[in-house]
């Protein structure tokens, strides 16, 4: 008997989306700046991790089907938002360089939801390269034409190197955890995190530090000048039931 | 100290064999996890140490072989990690081939689940 978890994945309620805070935290008390929208598979299987999951998903080549159903799921069962807040969706290089008809995926899905474009910023992910060059740039110029703005995920991280940033030009970089955890009492972490910033304002990119857990830390960072955080010492990622009452 | 208790893998695409050895093994004290697909026993592989993966040789119906790039993922990953692979298809090539890439054990199906217990213990034993 053959079993594939990927028919239960794309099955309704496969995909359950998961809501992280982002602030903005330059000034004053911290402001809500968007939600990165984060996905899981179905509760007691291995794909409850989100690292098993996409893990999964590129080893059956199956980023473009889930990418799409994670960006459906979560913008339908996203609450409605005050005016400006941003939401962050996750879609996979591979996808973007194999996938002609993304940006329209996502046109549409922003018109059914009532999300305006605007608010959104694609969070490139990518883990395995090679992808079409040429189709991956076709795909962020018409996501810059549709409004949406481009984030590189894991920056320093994996694939998400130098290059990435020449190719993507990114509006936000993301600052992993890994980099983040322990940077008060660190300093080679912070003097990664103090490049990185710099990378970014050449760039005229804003760096969000993700994985803030500890005031320190955010000190550190704020110190740093890096101004958007997430991370669970403001919040841990929410249903979008536990996304109303927050 | 507490002793950590062994963490096991069973990767196999039938469900009901899979539920009566994560019963079986959880009986016995084991930490067990399962998975149905190659592709699943790969991710859980590279974020999870094992120290015992049993697999049946063939996942995906007719022909497969997946269960020897399990082996050679397993080693990949971690050397200390014991594999016993099952298989009711096993000719003496793979299972000789199976040998050759790591594996610990080859076990013909039908076995008895406490003949397959006792092989699992003494490799966990012998680690």
């Amino acid at each position: 008997m053959e079993h594939s978890a990927l028919d239960h994945l794309l099955a309704p309620g496969g995909i359950t989306p998961m809501y992280q805070p982002i602030y903005e935290v330059s000034d004053g008390a911290p402001a809500l700046y968007g939600f990165e929208c984060l996905s899981r598979g179905p509760r007691g299987t291995n794909f409850e991790s989100p690292d098993v999951l996409f893990d999964y998903v590129r080893l059956k080549r199956q980023e473009i089907v889930i990418d799409r159903a994670c960006i459906a799921a979560a913008l339908r069962n996203l609450p409605h938002l005050d005016d400006g807040v941003r939401i962050s969706i996750n879609v996979h290089a591979s996808t973007l360089g194999r996938d002609p008809s993304f940006t329209e995926f996502l046109a549409n899905t922003c018109r059914d939801t009532r999300v305006a474009p605007s608010h959104v910023t694609v969070e490139i992910v990518e883990h395995a390269p090679p992808w079409d060059n040429d189709a991956f740039q076709r795909a962020l110029a018409s996501l810059r034409q549709l409004g949406a703005s481009i984030a590189l995920d894991d920056v320093g991280l994996g694939q998400s190197n130098f290059k990435m940033l020449l190719d993507a030009s990114p509006e936000f970089l993301k600052l992993d955890r890994y980099f983040v955890d322990g940077c008060t009492n660190d300093p080679k972490r912070r003097a990664v995190i103090s490049s990185i910033e710099e990378l970014a304002r050449r760039f005229g990119a804003r760096v969000i530090a993700e994985g803030v857990e500890t005031e320190e830390d955010l000190a550190t960072v704020r110190a740093i000048g890096v101004s958007l955080v997430q991370g669970f010492l403001f919040s841990k990622p929410m249903t979008a039931v536990e996304l109303t009452v927050h | 100290m507490t002793e950590q208790k062994a963490r096991i893998l069973i990767v196999d695409d039938e469900e009901l064999i899979v539920q009566a050895m994560r019963k079986y093994f959880s009986g016995l004290g084991y930490a067990v996890d399962a998975a149905f697909e190659l592709e699943e026993a790969q991710a859980l592989l590279g974020h999870y140490k094992y120290d015992l993966v049993i697999a049946d040789l063939r996942l995906t119906g007719i022909g497969g072989v997946e269960g020897l790039q399990i082996v050679a993922d397993v080693h990949q990953k971690c050397a200390s990690t014991r594999v016993i692979l099952l298989s009711a298809y096993g000719t003496p090539e793979i299972e000789r081939e199976s040998y050759q890439r790591g594996a610990d054990a080859f076990l013909h199906k039908p076995k008895a689940m406490m003949e397959i217990a006792h092989v699992a213990v003494n490799l966990l034993d012998t680690r």
